[in-house]
């Protein structure tokens, strides 16, 4: 069985439905990647599973019995509290056992690079160290499933590197489930993607499988000068798509066929440096899957 | 009712008016945020007798 | 350490840490040393800013020392109450307006510890600061009016603090279920003053009420308040409390969802 099974979950405000019938399952050790665009339900989603927000349908099913580890995107502290008094509240609450709970909470502060910051209240903390401190009390407990609702969103490229990377050396041991709008983020750490729109799960399936679906593979001419590109640009011969000097000719059916591309370009004079395949990114299959019906 | 013995009943309150004062205005220089400017607050601690750091406490102090 | 052990810990810190352990007594004091010494030289105050005609003479009534301390009691019930409510308005409705909660409600939490380890404080520094206010204004009273009995001020002391440990208890259930301070502030006065308007006007059919505990604390100065209706009334306030703490514990848990994330 999954560590996680969700089945039709549903969360209906007055009857607006914020999340509507979703399901999926979690197998363990695995990293789920939640994206969709805003207010499409990722933390409604997350939040239910959390045990924050009571689902209006459906069920959560759980494998495990510890508790879940929750990072919200804004995460709030007692301003009166050090880092240190509240990683060890949080274990506690979360029934670590007592004489473990100082050297957990040590250790997990070191982790995530607030080692020397422990005795510092988190009132004086900046946006990058709340990040860590959030994710610090998620996983003092050391919880099977962590929950993270757009973990590196706030941060700044080397900030959101560092997290990444230890969130990486978490999923040798936990299974993590995690909303983001930053794409190559997902697409650095994820064996699961979850696709979300008005609610509704759009797409699921590992990346490679949903990259396949959406594979939409293009050739890509490379021109010597962007006005011979122009100037290929210009005799529409198939549906193609100009960024300066380089041209992409989606492999449709309403396109080309390779050997029709070929047997043009063997005439062609007008200097191409370079022809090669793509697929593709996870940005463009996101646009494509917010923007259908 | 002679001055001195005035003098000596008043000064517990003079102490606990000037103990709220300097808590008052040692949370204020420590806490980051208020409610209303900062300045604004420390002049209502310093001036406003007792009255002053209690309002300050209630509705200054960004508590939760 | 259990729950309940662990929460009571981070409410002493922040009670602690943002001053209300000094500042809620400091006020209580304030107000309980105020009244004697004000009583005390109203004549003349009276005297040195009134333009009165020379050889005006007033007659002032001087109180008697248990008046006194009635009066300071009188004084808590308008700003002594006004600041408990201001100072834990924000309790539990705070923490979920600020999202501070919601790292604690995503936990494996009892709402029992969470609601009684707040109640348990606030009750704690509430009952300090009226002691210590009453215990000043007897010290006063004593040196500018004359003694009272001791026991008779403990006695006044401990009906009182039935009073005050209801106040706190609304106080805490209203934070419970008003989505910010500001509302909960405003449940919780508007409980206390329509129910004590109430019993004013129609309180004289039924003498047990936790609003005849003020009058019932007065009356020790006296021939003692009826002892039937004292322990019916102290017993009622207790059974109050108690419902009033379960009915807390049920909404800060039902209204967990409301926390911000």
């Amino acid at each position: 069985m999954s560590l996680l099974e969700v089945k039709g979950l549903t969360k209906s405000y007055n009857g607006n439905l914020a999340v509507d019938r979703v399901s999926f399952a979690l197998e363990e050790r695995t990293a789920t990647a939640l994206i969709g665009p805003n207010g499409s339900g990722k933390t409604t989603t997350l939040s239910m599973i959390a045990g924050l927000l009571k689902e209006s349908e459906g069920s959560i099913q759980r494998d495990f019995k510890s508790g879940v580890g929750f990072l919200p995107q804004y995460p709030q502290f007692f301003p009166w509290l050090s880092a240190l008094e509240f990683t060890e509240m949080a274990a506690q609450i979360s029934g670590v056992d007592g004489k473990k709970v100082r050297q957990q909470s040590m250790r997990t502060l070191d982790f995530v690079g607030l080692g020397s910051a422990v005795n510092k209240k988190t009132g004086t903390f900046s946006g990058g160290m709340r990040q860590r401190l959030g994710l610090a009390q998620a996983i003092v407990h050391q919880p099977k499933l962590l929950l993270l609702d757009e973990p590196v969103s706030a941060l700044d490229p080397a900030g959101r590197r560092e997290i990444m990377d230890l969130l990486k050396s978490l999923q040798q041991d936990t299974t993590i489930l995690y909303s983001t709008h930053i794409l190559n983020d997902a697409e650095e750490m994820t064996d699961q993607l979850l696709f979300l729109k008005e609610g509704k799960l759009v797409e699921q399936g590992s990346l490679s499988e949903v990259k396949k679906r959406y594979a939409e593979p293009r050739i890509r001419l490379r021109f010597e000068t962007e006005q011979a590109a122009m100037q290929f640009e210009s005799r529409k011969l198939w549906p193609m798509i100009r960024d300066r000097h380089v041209i992409a000719l989606p492999l449709t059916d309403e396109g080309p066929a390779m050997r029709q591309v070929l047997a043009v370009l063997a005439n062609e004079e007008s200097g191409i440096a370079g022809i090669d395949r793509q697929s593709a990114s996870l940005e463009e299959i996101f646009l494509k899957v917010a923007g259908k019906r | 009712m002679e001055e001195s013995k005035l003098l000596l009943l008043l000064l517990p309150v003079l102490l606990i008016q000037l103990g709220l004062m300097i808590f008052a205005l040692i949370d204020l220089i420590k806490i980051p945020y208020t409610n209303g400017p900062k300045w604004m607050w420390g002049v209502i601690i310093v001036v406003v007798n007792i009255i002053g750091p209690i309002l300050y406490f209630v509705v200054g102090r960004r508590n939760y | 350490m259990n729950q309940f052990g662990v929460l009571l810990k981070k409410e002493w810190r922040e009670n602690l840490r943002n001053y209300k352990l000094f500042w809620i007594p400091a006020v209580f004091i304030l107000l309980g040393i105020t009244e004697p010494v004000s009583n005390y030289f109203l004549p003349q105050i009276l005297d040195s800013v009134g333009n009165l005609p020379e050889g005006t003479i007033m007659e002032f009534p001087v109180p008697e020392p248990e008046q006194v301390m009635v009066a300071i009691m009188g004084q808590y019930q308008l700003l002594g109450l006004l600041v408990l409510v201001l100072a834990y308005m924000g309790t539990i409705a705070g923490e979920r307006k600020s999202g501070t909660a919601t790292l604690l409600y995503a936990r494996p939490l009892s709402f029992k510890a969470y609601f009684m380890s707040k109640w348990m404080m606030a009750s704690i520094i509430a009952l300090l600061s009226v002691w210590l206010g009453f215990l000043a204004g007897y010290y006063y009273t004593y040196l500018l009016f004359g003694s009272i009995d001791l026991m008779d001020l403990i006695r006044f002391g401990f009906t009182y603090s039935f009073w005050i440990l209801l106040v706190v208890t609304v106080v805490l259930v209203a934070s419970a279920l008003m989505p910010n301070a500001g509302l909960a502030a405003a449940v919780s006065l508007g409980v206390i003053v329509i129910s004590q308007l109430v019993d004013g006007l129609l309180g004289a059919y039924w003498p047990v009420s936790p609003l005849k505990l003020t009058a019932y604390a007065a009356a020790w100065f006296e021939n003692g308040p009826d002892l039937a209706d004292f322990w019916w009334t102290a017993g009622t306030t207790v059974l109050l409390i108690a419902l009033l703490l379960v009915l807390g514990i049920y909404i800060s848990s039902r209204k967990a969802a409301s926390t911000k994330i």
